[in-house]
């Protein structure tokens, strides 16, 4: 049987045309989604059964007591964190968020080591946005400033920007330009119209030589900015400013470099600019399949998208105070529930030493490095594949994901209610 | 002069707030009332005494007429001397996050280190820092156009990243090094930095900036002259330009 | 249940301050209710529950508005309780706070006046976590694609079509048109100039926009008429424009007995002068024309001075606004369909425009003999938070209350606006029909905003008697009294008692079904194919809201006859 229009569960380009081979409840076919969808599709090694560590070593155990083990250590936590969130769907999200208010718990995505900073710039200054479509449609310019979809979004190219077609983009490739900035020549860049190579952590400085010369004070500027050409960047604003319609899409290479938010900030005020010369949009090039997905329930629910603080019973958000890096590499944490997400491979390497020290749960279907410091372990069922449910592309645009296949394991939905209410259970009985 | 001690009983590692330790809502309050104050450990709420001890003269005063002398380590004690307005806290040791936010008059010294947002939205009054300062010094809350209006800090050591992000009035002196982006956003105020600083200055709409160590200035600065300020030669710049600022740069040498 | 005693304003059924009893059995109000609980409501106001029948709750522009402002979102915190949960924000509050402060208001529905069709799913996500209120959304249509290719082809048969089948794939109440035109031309950073400027590479004028819309909205038998944002809305002068496009559609004639067009936030739309120098009202213009006029209704769109989040489909003029104002622009194009911006700003009783915008809201509200034709809104959060309706109320019903906030504003007020002038008050069966019993007929809602047999057992009651104080004088008791209702009844379940909240029902999601025949659903599908093969980015078997996003349906039927 094949099941057509099937979202890819892996990243931020949230790609709904895969098709799906399913012959008695497995998956033998993937295609069209790029080999890093297709995987996560496919799927690999589950781990079996609930397990708790006893002395050292995790033990199988059931669920009902892994659902009581992970309540008691969640209650009797002052400042529990709980981390994820951005590759299970937006009806695990709220219960999250449910679950977080209720413990007076810290509640952080994926953002948090990802584009946290690009929401920080949003604050400063908004986001001239638009959905994937209206690139796809009119952008004959493609800025990709810090960041390389040649490997980190392999179909973006072809759905949503550099090679795609559209009403009024019918030449695809052709019809259009490709800018690239990065501190090496990525993959992205070899296909590019022009590629400016910048030293790393120079990108706030460039962006604002770049807004004085498309506001036109391009003289008073040196001949060379942190290295590179004033020649290049005035090619470069030529471009933009000529442009019919010009995008800007950003990723980890600017968030994560110095001057991290800021470098956000200025970009989006760029973008900001160019608009009074001619049309341009902005795009933060989301990772995770529903890390964007987070930060709207978290917003709609609680008034901030990321890093709010439930100890006082109500949000607090102040990330560099509240963030899972900060709380965890303070060691100001006493206990940790990670889902759909692995921080001991992402986080820097103080903060998953401060995960040693603490009790953590862990909730997935997949093992991962954070399984070996977790003290509760609970397998779910894969969202996306083996759960429908609601994910947000980069763009905001919202879409429903399909189940493919059943599954014995819970949903990281079904997990999440049922250690709620053993945490109502046990609170009451006190 | 009415003196409050107040010592921490162990040593925190979940951070406190109390937010309550504070000359206006203490001057009142006989030594048993102030012990059972509540103040928040991550997410229980419990009474003053749990945490700390309790001592010091009796007798209601004026905030005016209150110190309050915090002696430990507070550095995990987040909000002291929220919103005052008068008298004077003490901190013989380290300072939380927070500390001094939004207030309006009186005075704090922290003889050791102060942590992230030290006088956050400051509209008047006075902090001293022997050591040194974190991040966010005399900043904003996210989001907003402003952050600190008026009163002043001065730290004898250094200060983090983003200080004095979005202020609109005050003045910062810091004798050390800032880190990086000092004076972003700012639209009125003074800060003197002893030390170094990386781009200081970014989107300034007015204000007053001077590094009197090196600083690597935007190039969306212009460099207007030299000028004889407090006995050194500083180079000027207007800047931040990228918005038309119309801030004052000074810094003695440029990166 | 039985309300006793209270002094009953239901100005549907023709009754003004009278003292009954309304008897509610099974969420709808009956004769007389054989068991159940008594309120006694002696000399107390009653009412039918508040409808609002223009605000934006829900969706992708509302959020935008948190995900900025975490400044607004550290506004109007209340911590969690045993049973509601934390209330954030003011201008962009939590979905929590926005059933919480609406019920506490003694509003019993609210519709969210703008949803593009794509990105519905989102606004149902948010209507969903609104507890309380019963709500619907209105459908964005006046800048789709193939909205402005039926235009252009004269084709009615086909839009209607395609209006069905964009309601259904959105689970809408209504056709919403913002700026029509103007929403395509902001796609390359363009706008429309007025009615006969036509949108760039469609060939259609957004005269003929409106008026296809229209035809097909009538052709339909939709409950709500269209409701339109006209176009240079904001600009000063655009007076002209808004009875231009009433002049318009003068000809077209309403399928129900409902008005044919309803206008907007006409606040916005009712300037004069030709800059910010000779900025002035033309609300007696507007007023003038309506008092003429019965096809058609429209909304004040009230400022509020202080905090406010600007939000709406008209991104063109965010981005001036954003510009104008040296403010945080968002901003978010929908491919093949509409376009918006959210910009936060503030009000100040001293800035000579913002005090003028002030004025014309109350004074087109004044101006206008008939009730019914204008409803109280704030356009929230444009013109200012819902919270503040009561301000509102309180501004029409009493003169003194006026001229004292005319007093603190720039002295310009006098001089361009005939407010201060204007001695009318309006009294609480005046108030009653603004905020109840009008919306609900304008927006088709035949069960709601009254208290007749058969209707929502929607009921409010306000901790004051209307016989015993004096709205003119007594305005600070009044508006506290708004501001908290003694009782909010909903759906015959008590759910606000003393202000406080008692109870979180579920509310209903309004969307129309409406049925068009088979040749022309068939036309739409074939357009609609070739859209989504050749220019939309998701596939069409994925776009439609599925039933998990609308749990608790009220479905109202339709249809070309």
């Amino acid at each position: 049987m094949i099941i057509e229009d099937v979202l890819c569960p892996f990243c931020g380009c949230l790609c709904d045309d895969i098709k799906v081979e399913v012959e008695e409840n497995q998956i033998v076919g993937v295609k069209r989604a790029c080999r890093l969808g297709s995987s996560k599709i496919r799927g690999h090694e589950r781990i079996k059964a609930p397990m708790i560590r006893v002395d050292g070593k995790l033990v199988e155990t059931t669920y009902e007591d892994a659902y009581e083990k992970a309540a008691r250590i969640l209650l009797n936590a002052k400042r529990p964190l709980l981390y994820g969130w951005c590759s299970t769907v937006c009806e695990a999200q709220k219960k999250g968020v449910l679950l977080a208010e209720e413990l007076g718990a810290i509640i952080d995505s994926t953002a948090t080591v990802c584009h946290g900073p690009s929401i920080i710039g949003i604050e400063e200054k908004g986001l001239a946005g638009s959905t994937l479509g209206q690139i796809k449609n009119r952008a004959d310019l493609i800025v990709f400033w810090g960041s390389n979809p040649g490997e980190a979004h392999p179909r973006h190219a072809q759905r949503y920007s550099s090679n795609s077609q559209g009403k009024y983009t019918p030449e695809g490739r052709k019809g259009r330009k490709v800018i690239v900035v990065d501190v090496r020549k990525t993959r992205t860049a070899k296909n590019a119209d022009k590629f400016i190579q910048i030293r790393p952590g120079t990108d706030y400085e460039i962006i604002s030589a770049l807004r004085m010369i498309v506001a036109g004070k391009g003289d008073t500027l040196p001949e060379h900015i942190a290295g590179v050409s004033k020649a290049d960047l005035e090619e470069v604003a030529e471009m933009m400013k000529s442009a019919r319609f010009g995008s800007f899409l950003f990723g980890l290479g600017l968030t994560h470099t110095r001057g991290r938010y800021k470098n956000i900030d200025n970009a989006l005020s760029l973008v900001a600019a160019l608009n009074s010369h001619t049309k341009f949009v902005v795009m933060a090039m989301r990772g995770h399949y529903n890390v964007t997905g987070f930060g709207q329930v978290c917003a709609w629910e609680t008034g901030f998208p990321m890093s709010v603080d439930f100890s006082r019973g109500m949000p607090y958000f102040n990330p560099g105070e509240t963030a899972a890096c900060d709380v965890l590499g303070r060691r100001e944490t006493d206990a940790m529930l990670v889902i759909a997400g692995d921080p001991a491979s992402n986080f820097p390497k103080t903060v998953v030493e401060g995960m040693a020290d603490i009790p953590v749960i862990q909730i997935d279907p997949f093992e991962n490095p954070t399984t070996y410091l977790s003290d509760v372990v609970i397998p779910s069922a894969v969202a996306g594949v083996e759960v429908e449910g609601t994910a947000y592309r980069m763009d905001g645009l919202s879409l429903r994901m399909k189940k493919l296949v059943d599954s014995e394991y819970p949903s990281d939905e079904e997990i999440l209610a049922n250690i709620l209410e053993c945490v109502r259970r046990l609170r009451d009985d006190n | 002069m009415r003196e409050i001690v107040i010592t921490p009983l162990k040593t925190f590692s979940i951070p406190i707030e109390a937010e309550k330790i504070c000359p206006n809502i203490v001057s009142s309050l006989a030594l048993k009332e102030i012990e059972g104050i509540e103040v928040w450990e991550g997410n229980r709420k419990m009474p003053l005494s749990d945490l700390f001890r309790i001592s010091g003269d009796e007798g209601s005063t004026s905030p005016e007429d209150t110190l309050i002398s915090l002696k430990g380590d507070f550095s995990r004690v987040k909000r002291l001397g929220e919103k005052m307005s008068a008298g004077e806290v003490v901190v013989k040791g380290n300072a939380g996050m927070h500390a001094g936010n939004s207030m309006t008059g009186g005075e704090m010294t922290i003889k050791g280190d102060a942590a992230d947002w030290l006088g956050r939205e400051m509209r008047g009054g006075l902090i001293t820092v022997k050591g040194n300062a974190a991040n966010y010094v005399g900043s904003g809350y996210r989001g907003e156009s402003c952050g600190m209006r008026g009163g002043e800090i001065a730290i004898e050591g250094s200060a983090g990243d983003y200080l004095a992000e979005h202020m609109c009035g005050g003045k910062i002196a810091v004798e050390g090094d800032v880190g990086d982006f000092p004076g972003a956003s700012n639209r009125g105020g003074t800060i003197h930095i002893g030390g170094n600083a990386y781009l200081p200055g970014a989107e300034m709409a007015s204000g007053t900036i001077i590094v009197k160590g090196r600083a690597r200035v935007l190039p969306s600065y212009q460099l207007e002259g030299t000028v004889g300020l407090e006995g050194m030669t500083l180079k000027k710049f207007l800047g931040d330009l990228v918005d038309n600022g119309k801030g004052n740069l000074y810094a003695t040498s440029v990166e | 249940m039985i309300i006793k005693g209270g002094t009953v304003y239901d100005p549907t059924n023709g009754i003004f301050g009278e003292e009954m009893d309304i008897s509610i059995e099974n969420g709808k109000v009956v004769e007389k209710a054989k068991t159940g609980d008594v309120i006694d409501a002696k000399g107390l106001l009653v009412m039918p529950g508040g409808v609002d029948a223009h605000a934006h709750i829900a969706g992708a522009k509302v959020n935008t508005g948190r995900i900025m402002r975490p400044e607004d979102g550290r506004r109007g915190l209340e911590p969690k309780t045993k049973l509601l949960r934390p209330s954030t924000g003011y201008t962009v509050p939590n979905c929590y706070a926005m059933g919480y402060r609406y019920a506490r208001l003694g509003y019993t529905t609210t519709f969210e006046a703008a949803t593009p069709i794509i990105e519905s799913r989102h606004t149902h996500e948010e209507l969903e976590e609104i507890p309380i209120i019963d709500k619907g959304a209105l459908t964005l249509f006046g800048n789709n694609w193939e909205v402005l290719e039926c235009a252009r082809d004269g084709d009615i048969d086909k839009l209607a079509a395609y209006i069905s089948w964009g309601l259904r794939a959105s689970r809408g109440y209504g056709v919403k048109v913002v700026n029509p035109g103007g929403g395509e031309a902001w796609g390359f950073g363009g706008n429309v100039t007025g009615l006969d400027d036509p949108v760039p590479d469609f060939d259609v004028t957004p005269r003929e926009i409106i008026r296809s819309l229209m035809k097909a909205n009538e052709m339909l038998r939709l409950p709500h008429s269209v409701h339109l944002h006209t176009n240079n809305l904001g600009k000063p002068g655009n007076y002209a424009t808004t009875l231009e496009t009433l002049k318009a559609v003068e000809d077209i004639a309403s399928s129900m007995d409902r008005q044919v067009l309803h206008i907007t936030h006409m606040q916005f739309s009712a300037y004069g002068g030709t800059g910010w120098r000779d900025f002035e009202s033309k609300a007696p213009e507007i007023a003038d024309y309506f008092n003429k006029h019965d096809q058609f209704t429209m909304d004040m769109g009230q400022l509020i001075f202080g905090s406010a989040t600007t939000m709406t489909a008209d991104a063109p003029l965010e981005y001036a606004n954003a510009r104008l104002l040296h403010a945080k622009w968002s901003n978010h194009d929908i491919e093949l369909e509409e376009s918006s911006g959210v910009v936060p700003l503030s009000y100040g009783r001293k800035m000579p425009i913002n005090a003028i915008q002030w004025a014309i809201g109350l004074e087109l509200a004044l101006l206008t003999e008939s009730p019914w034709k204008i409803l109280m809104t704030t356009d929230h959060p444009n013109g200012g938070p819902f919270v503040n309706y009561p301000e509102v109320m309180t501004l029409l019903m009493s003169k003194p209350k006026r001229d004292e906030e005319i007093a603190t504003l720039h002295s310009l007020v006098p001089k361009r606006s005939t407010l201060a002038t204007l001695d009318r008050e309006l009294d609480w069966g005046e108030i009653a029909i603004m905020t109840r019993a009008a919306p609900a007929k304008i927006l088709g809602l035949k069960d709601k905003g009254h208290l007749g047999i058969g209707a929502d057992a929607d009921v409010t009651i306000y901790n004051l008697n209307p016989e015993k104080i004096d709205p003119s004088k007594d305005y600070k008791k009044v508006k506290e009294a708004f501001s908290l209702a003694k009782y909010n009844v909903k759906g015959g379940e008590v759910v606000v008692k003393d202000g406080e909240i008692v109870s979180l029902p579920q509310g209903r999601t309004y969307w129309v079904d409406a049925t068009v025949p088979e040749e022309h659903a068939l036309r739409v599908e074939a357009d609609l194919v070739d859209k989504f093969t050749k220019y939309y980015s998701i596939q069409k078997s994925n776009y439609m809201v599925q039933d998990a996003y609308v749990t608790n349906p009220m479905v109202v039927k339709a249809g070309v006859i």
